[in-house]
Parts: structure tokens; sequence; C-alpha cells
């Protein structure tokens, strides 16, 4: 098989060592500049906050902080990291509730309310160390081909050639657009979230585009690795724990990104609030975070800013496997019996060695990361052209400003800001279909798990997933007109523009792109996800099975309503 | 805020259609200025002359305020706050294409079409935003005829939009002292209400064809209620609004209505002409004839029980005679009298 390493490489990411790009992060390294920022978060805060009675919201809070803590003593002993933060916590509740007991006025209890407030603001703001930055971005590139040669290079480069990270980390899509309006407004980076490899990697990526570092919502189980946790916090990243669920909390956290966006600090976080279960694209996104970007541009029109605008820019992550892919499925199948969705990534910790191993992995094998920078849009999901302005469905240009008019002024209302949030949040979820890089390994799973179906079509989703081993195969000649079909429905999306394919399925020949597809969906898992085996095709573990093929749900290609499940259960 | 902002405000009515004037009459009581776009450029000349569009609304004279136009430069030439699409379901499309380069995004838009666009089966709303550069769209509905709005006799309309700002405005801009304005979140059950009923105003016709009576009529209405609320449910929509003016008012009003055109084709069909006959006659297609074909095939392959309907499209096809399209209601099963 042949690929061609440099296709599809956008030129303008140059792999090599360059110098960081300076942003306006850099004022986080000045103390006086965060306390500025914690300062106008607790002021925010107290602002949403003041029409409930501040006795009533500590209460709450105190009362969720201590089931919260008390789960957190069961699951986190392994980290001490989170362990001491969570004493910390457990400290400051105690004298919340120590205080609370001698307080009756209603300006003793504000000011309990702002400790409160305080006290989440303190948690969740991030700094920045340009040394430590600097020190960043020198070790990870070293780190990664020291990594990539010593994995792969005695297998593939016989003339003693070392291997590009460029040949296995494949950043297309809009990267000049995005690299040109970072300097003409904030970009507000919205990845879809498969594994906890994005964050790494989103990070090393955004400098390879030359762009300045950005601030980073990471999950509090990021934090839990020592080393990640030290180098995090100092490079921007904001805490966000999603375990907390007070209103307080998150007011707090909203207030902290819309604070940081209007100040024109280039941010990152994952709209789905946690990495997504099902293997599927996201499609149900989170509003309250995503509601600050409109919140910062029109604070930011009202304060008269020179560049108000805030560019949402989706980028799309596929690898041939997921390390995790196993404990989320088992996740996803399990709150789907309940009809729920729980993005609930608290409890889970990164551990070090299987990071390693993932990379390891990938590179001894010649597999490829795909990340697709999309299509910028504004805060109300209109498309933005080369120069940050908006383009109406039409293609004519239009000022975002007059969204932001009500009765002949650009003023807040928090109702159509709501609306305006949730059309940007489904406009997103189209976006991210549409620049979704589709792998032969997902489509190879896909094509085995329909074919699979249509020998079972009574089962439901849970019957069909418990099928046994001498079930789950499908003779070759059966998988090959499968996959055929299968084929057909995606090449016809791509010329339509709704979905992009990766180079294997590029060349459309079928025998080509399935043995590409059953290899990289057998390098890392140790059940065969799709495996040949005496004429037939089968599969070892029908929930990974289903996992990697759901990345091709939500195109209607199994009905005509796509994104959610069918009358079976299954994902369409 | 501006007190009184939408009494100084600028609305154009796209479309002089019946419902087209009767609204640009009714906005203009409360705003400073209205245009009333029409295609024709001597209707428009004829409408500020005279004062009257009399094609469309007898007897109805245009408020001083209303400025009829034929060109969308002229419309928007000194800005607008409101938008009203009164356009055909068929039209509307292309039409917004022609127009979205004269919006500028702080514009309140809303559509007084009843009808879905063929094929694709989008609502209005949908199809507005997807070629207009405005996110605040929403929808005007209700039993609201022409000719007894332009005699100021009591009625209602409900407007529906996600956005507490389109609701606000069509209050705003269409209450009068003998018309009032209810409001709804819930777009997709006012679009279809307003869609569906055409399907039934056509079975009502035949039912009068037939020379039926109340019993029959009422029969038609609730049942047919129910399988609005069935595809309106499968569709997004809150059961509740069927319940309002955009769903059983509506219904009420277009199937005891025999000026509808959906009425008249039902009526002449049951006197067994054939629908290319009726078509001919009436001059123009009845949005319920197309709609009556989308609505059946789709709820076909959605699994949705319709049973009034597909009479109606099997009659429209002229597979069945009215006869038989009500003996076979009449011989189904026996079922709950409920909608789900």
């Amino acid at each position: 098989m042949i690929i061609d390493p440099r296709t599809g490489s956008n030129p303008a990411v140059r792999f090599e060592h360059h110098p960081a790009v300076r942003g306006e992060i850099y004022r986080l390294d000045d103390r006086d500049y965060r306390e500025s920022i914690i300062e106008e978060v607790v002021r925010r805060t107290m602002g949403d906050l003041s029409r409930g009675d501040p006795r009533m919201l500590i209460e709450e809070t105190l009362y969720q902080e201590r089931i919260r803590i008390r789960k957190a003593r069961t699951s986190w002993f392994s980290s001490p990291n989170l362990a001491s933060r969570n004493a910390r916590d457990r400290k400051f509740i105690g004298e919340i509730q120590g205080r609370l007991k001698g307080t009756v006025g209603l300006e003793d209890n504000r000011d309990l309310l702002r400790r409160f407030t305080e006290h989440f603001a303190v948690e969740i703001c991030g700094n920045f160390e340009p040394k430590m930055y600097d020190f960043a971005i020198r070790m990870v590139p070293w780190f990664f081909s020291w990594l990539l040669n010593a994995a792969s290079v005695k297998r593939f480069s016989p003339f003693g050639m070392s291997e590009s990270l460029q040949s296995r980390l494949r950043v297309v899509g809009q990267v000049e657009h995005l690299q040109r309006l970072s300097k003409k407004g904030t970009i507000l980076l919205v990845p879809t979230h498969l594994s906890n490899i994005d964050s790494v990697l989103i990070g090393y990526v955004i400098h390879l585009m030359s762009l300045p570092p950005f601030a980073y919502g990471a999950g509090l189980n990021l934090f839990s690795n020592p080393l990640l946790s030290f180098s995090m916090s100092r490079l921007g990243a904001y805490t966000v724990d999603r375990q907390k669920s007070s209103q307080v909390y998150k007011n707090a956290l909203k207030n902290y990104s819309t604070s940081i966006l209007k100040r024109g600090i280039h941010s990152i976080f994952f709209p789905a609030g946690g990495r997504v279960r099902s293997g599927a694209i996201e499609s149900h996104l989170k509003l309250g975070l995503l509601g600050t970007a409109l919140q910062a541009q029109l604070e930011r029109y009202q304060e008269g800013h020179p560049n108000p605008n805030i560019y949402v820019v989706p980028m799309v992550m596929n690898y041939p496997f997921v390390f995790e892919a196993s404990s989320l499925i088992e996740d996803y199948l399990e709150s789907a019996g309940k009809h729920r969705f729980m993005p609930n990534d608290g409890g889970e910790a990164v551990p070090f060695f299987k990071i390693m191993n993932f990379f390891w992995k990938l590179f001894s094998t010649r597999s490829e990361m795909w990340i697709r920078v999309g299509r910028p849009l504004d805060v109300f999901g209109n498309f933005v052209d080369e120069n940050g302005i908006s383009l109406g469905p039409n293609g004519t240009q239009i000022d975002p400003k007059r969204y932001f008019m009500t009765k002949g002024e650009v003023m807040a209302v928090p109702q159509r800001d709501r609306e305006y949030t949730a059309l940007l949040g489904k406009k997103i979820s189209e976006r991210y279909h549409a620049e979704n890089v589709v792998l032969s390994s997902h489509l190879v799973a896909y094509s085995l798990f329909e074919a699979l179906k249509k020998s079972y079509p009574g089962l439901d989703l849970f019957r069909f997933l418990r099928l046994s081993r001498a079930q789950r195969m499908v003779p070759a000649a059966r998988f090959f007109e499968e996959a055929e079909r299968s084929f057909k429905l995606v090449k016809d999306a791509s010329d339509q523009g709704r979905l992009h394919l990766s180079n294997p399925l590029h060349c459309g020949d079928v025998k080509i792109w399935v043995e590409d597809g059953v290899r990289q969906l057998g390098l890392f898992h140790d059940a065969k996800v799709v495996k040949l085996e005496d004429g037939a095709f089968a599969t070892d573990d029908m929930n990974l099975l289903y996992y990697y093929r759901n990345r091709l749900t939500g195109y209607g290609f199994g009905s005509d309503f796509a994104g959610d499940t069918d009358e079976k259960g299954f994902l369409v | 805020m501006k007190k009184g902002f939408w009494s100084n405000s600028r609305v154009a009515v796209l479309g002089g259609g019946s419902f087209g004037t009767v609204l640009a009459n009714l906005a203009a009581r409360n705003c400073s200025e209205v245009t009333l776009y029409v295609r024709a450029e001597d209707q428009a000349r004829a409408m500020n002359s005279t004062r009257m569009n009399p094609n469309y609304v007898k007897d109805l004279v245009l408020d001083s305020k209303i400025r009829a136009v034929s060109s969308f430069e002229k419309a928007f030439e000194r800005g607008l706050d409101l938008v009203i699409f009164a356009l055909p379901s068929h039209a509307t499309r292309a039409q917004a294409k022609v127009v979205a380069p004269f919006f500028k995004g702080h514009e309140i838009v809303l559509h007084a079409t009843k009808g879905i666009e063929e094929q694709s089966l989008k609502r209005i709303s949908q199809v507005l935003e997807e070629e207009i550069p405005i996110l605040r769209i929403g929808a005007i509905s209700g039993p609201n005829l022409a000719g007894e709005i332009a005699k100021s006799e009591p009625a209602a309309t409900v407007v529906a939009s996600k956005f507490d700002d389109v609701l606000e405005a069509g209050e705003e801009i269409f209450t009068t002292e003998r018309f009032r304005v209810y409001t709804t979140h819930d777009l997709v059950g006012v679009e279809w209400g307003g869609t569906l009923k055409n399907i039934f105003a056509i079975a009502s016709g035949i039912l009068e064809s037939k020379g039926l009576g109340w019993n029959t009529k009422s029969l038609l209405l609730s049942r047919g209620l129910a399988e609005m609320v069935r595809f309106g449910v499968a569709m997004g929509a809150t059961p509740e609004t069927f319940l309002g003016l955009s769903g059983m008012g509506d219904l009420i009003a277009t199937c005891s209505s025999s000026q509808s055109r959906n009425f008249r084709v039902g009526y002449h069909l049951a006197k067994g002409e054939t629908l290319q006959d009726v078509i001919a006659e009436l001059g123009q297609v009845a949005e319920g004839v197309r709609t009556t074909k989308i609505v059946y095939e789709f709820a076909r392959s959605r699994g949705v029980e319709m049973p009034i309907t597909e009479s109606v499209y099997r009659i429209l096809e002229g597979e069945w005679t009215a006869e038989q399209g009500v003996s076979h209601l009449m011989t189904r099963p026996q079922v709950e009298d409920r909608w789900v």
C-alpha cells in the first residue's frame, strides 16, 4: 500500500522547532493580572446570583460539595494530587459551615457566598509561565521524534532516514485561515473529544500551527498526574471540575471563560463536556460554556473594543484506535440503557504508561492521527471569510453586531442569547460531521457491523451485542458486498461535502482499504475488532466494533433521521 | 431600552395577496411605516393611487401608512425592523434568495405561509433560516380568513418563535382592539398545524359535496386533529399546540369555510371531476393537494398512522371514489378515542 506522507498535510504546518508566538495569554504570568481576573469572576458571579437567596445558595453549594467529596474519597485515593485538592476543599467547607452557624444577617450571608465564589474562582484560574512554555515546546518535539524513531526506524526506514512526525500527525483543513483570524480577533477552538490523548496533542498542534498558546479548559482528571498537573497549570490550562455541579461553581466557570475571552486570550474547550462515550461525532453539545463566546463579543461591542470578534473554530480529531475505547463504550451502553448520557470525566485518571503505549503503537505501526481544522464560524454560526468578516447563508457580508440589536440597541437579552447559543451548538455539530475524516478502520467496522445487523434483523441493540462468537461471522463475499455499499455511502457523502475521506479510502479499491482498516483496528486492542479467519470476517468484541462503527452515524446512512437511536436502540 | 420602539418602527410585508394585505393594514396601526411588496409594478401603482387591492381583498381601504412597492430595493431602502413573508410555500425559497442581500441582521422575520417545502419537507422557517442572514424568525398562523379580518370582525392569531424578541414584535405590531395575538415557543407545532389542516379542508369539501351532516363533519375534525397531533409530535412538536388557534382553531375555520381553495378541491372531486379539471377550474394548485401527497408518503415511511390522510390521498390520486374513501375509514378496526 502506498501512502504519500505529504498529501493531506497542510504546508502551513511546520514540524521543526520554531519559536513561541507571544499572545495575550502571556499576561497571565503577571500576578496582578490574574488577580484582576479572579476579582472580575467574583464580581460577575455575585451579580448573576444577586437575585437568589444567598443563604439558600450557600446551603445548596455546601450540600453538593459534601456529596462530591464523599464520593471522591472512595475513587481518588490513588492520586495524591487530587487527594490534597480535596483535603483543601474539605477544610474550606468545614470553615464555611462553622461560620454559617453563627451568621444571621443578609450581609453576612452575602459575604460567605462571596468567599465560596472566590474559592472556586481561585481554583479555576490558570497560570501561564513563558519559561515553562518555551521548555515544553522544545521538549515535546524532541520527545516525539525520539519515540517515533525508536519505535519505527528499523522497520520502515531501511535507508537509515529518520521518520518525521509529519507523516503521522496530519493537521489538515483551514490552518492558514485560523492563523490569519488569530491576528484579527480572539479564537475559541472547539474540538471533538475522543480520548485523553486529545488534550496532549492539541496543545502541541497549536504550537505547530504557529499560534500563540491557548487557555485551555482542562478536566480535573488531567491534573491527577503530577507531571501533567505541574505543566498544565503553568501553560494556561484552567481547571474544569465536572463533578462540581452547584450553580455557584457553574457560574464562576462560565464567568472565567467570558473574562479571558473578553481580554483576548484565545481559548479551547470541549463543547461536548467530556469524551464522547459512543464513539460517534458529538451531536449534543453543552451550551453553558459555549455561550461565553457570545457574551464576550457582546461586551466587547459595548465597550467599543477595536477587534470585538470571537471566532469559533471547530476541530475534528480522528485516530485509528482509541486507547480508552473499551471503557468508553461500556459507559455509553450502561447509560444508554437508562436513556441518559452522562459525561463524567472526573473519576478516571490518566495513566502515563498508557499514553506512552498509545504513541508507541501508533508510531511503530504506520498509523496516522488526523486533526482537521474546520471552517471558522462567528458566534452565531455564520461562516467567516479570510478577513474575519461574517458571511450570510448566501455569501454576502454581514455585520454580526446587528444580531445583538434588540429594539434598535446592542444589548444583552438572556433569552435571545440562549437561543442563539443553541443554534451555534447545532451548527458546530453539523460542522463536526462535515469536517470529519473517515478512516479505513471506521468504514471496516461499519461494514462488518451492518452486515451482521442484516443477518439478525429482529434483534435490538442489547441482544445484538450479546451474539455468541459463532454468530459473529460474515462470509467474506457477503462482507465485501456490504463494504462496497458502505463505501458508496461515504463516497457520495464526500462528493457532497458532507465528510472527508482519508488516504486509503481515496483510492477506492475495496481490497486495499479493507486490508488497511483491519490492520489498523488490530494494532492496539487485545481483542481483534475485525479479523479475517477461514474465509469469514468476524469480531472478538462486539462493543468495540459498535464503538468504531458509530463514527459513521449521524449522517443519515441508516435512516432519514440521523443523530439519535432508532426504535431498536442502535445509533443511526 | 427605547420606549415605544415598535410604534416608531418600519415594517415590510412581502407578498400582496389577501392575507399579506390584511397583515399590512393591521401593522400600519402600530408602526410608523409599512411597505407592501408586490411583484407587478402596475399592481403597486394601482394600490398606491386607489388605496385598494380589489383582486385579493374586496372593500378593504389601505391604511395611509402603507406604501406599495414592486422592488426589494425600495422596500428596504430606509431600513426595516420587521419583515413579513406572505408568499406561497413554493415561492418562498426563490424569493428569499433574491431578498437575502438586503437584510442587515437586526431585522425580525415572520412568515405567514401555511405550507411546507416540497421534497425537502422543510418548514418555511427552516427554508428562511437557510437563505437569509437572520436567526430571529417566527411564524404567524391561526384561523385568519382575510375577508373577515378586513371587516374588523373579532379574531386572533398565534405568533410562534424560539425567540422572545420575535414574539414581542408580533404582539406589538399586530394587536388591535379587534385582533388578539397569542404567543408560543412551539414553532414546529404551529407551522405543521397550519400545513396539515389543509388536508382535512379537502376532506371537509368532500363531505359537504356528499351532503353529509354535522356528525360526520365533527368526526372528521376530531379524528383529523388526532392525525395532526400524531404527525406533529413525530416532527418534534408539543401536542398542546394543536389544541390552540394554529391547530384546532385553524382546522375549524378552514374546514367550515366553503371559500377555501382546498375545500373547493374536495367539493368538486367528490362530484366526480378529475383533479386536473378541478385545478384547471381553480386556476392554481391548492396548497393542500401538494401537502397531502408529501405528508401521506412521509407518514407511511415513518409508521405514523393517518387514515384520513390516506383516504384523501387516494381520492386525489383517482384511486378511490369519495364513497370508497369514507367507507375505508368507517370499516377500520376499532380503536380507543385517543391521539397516540
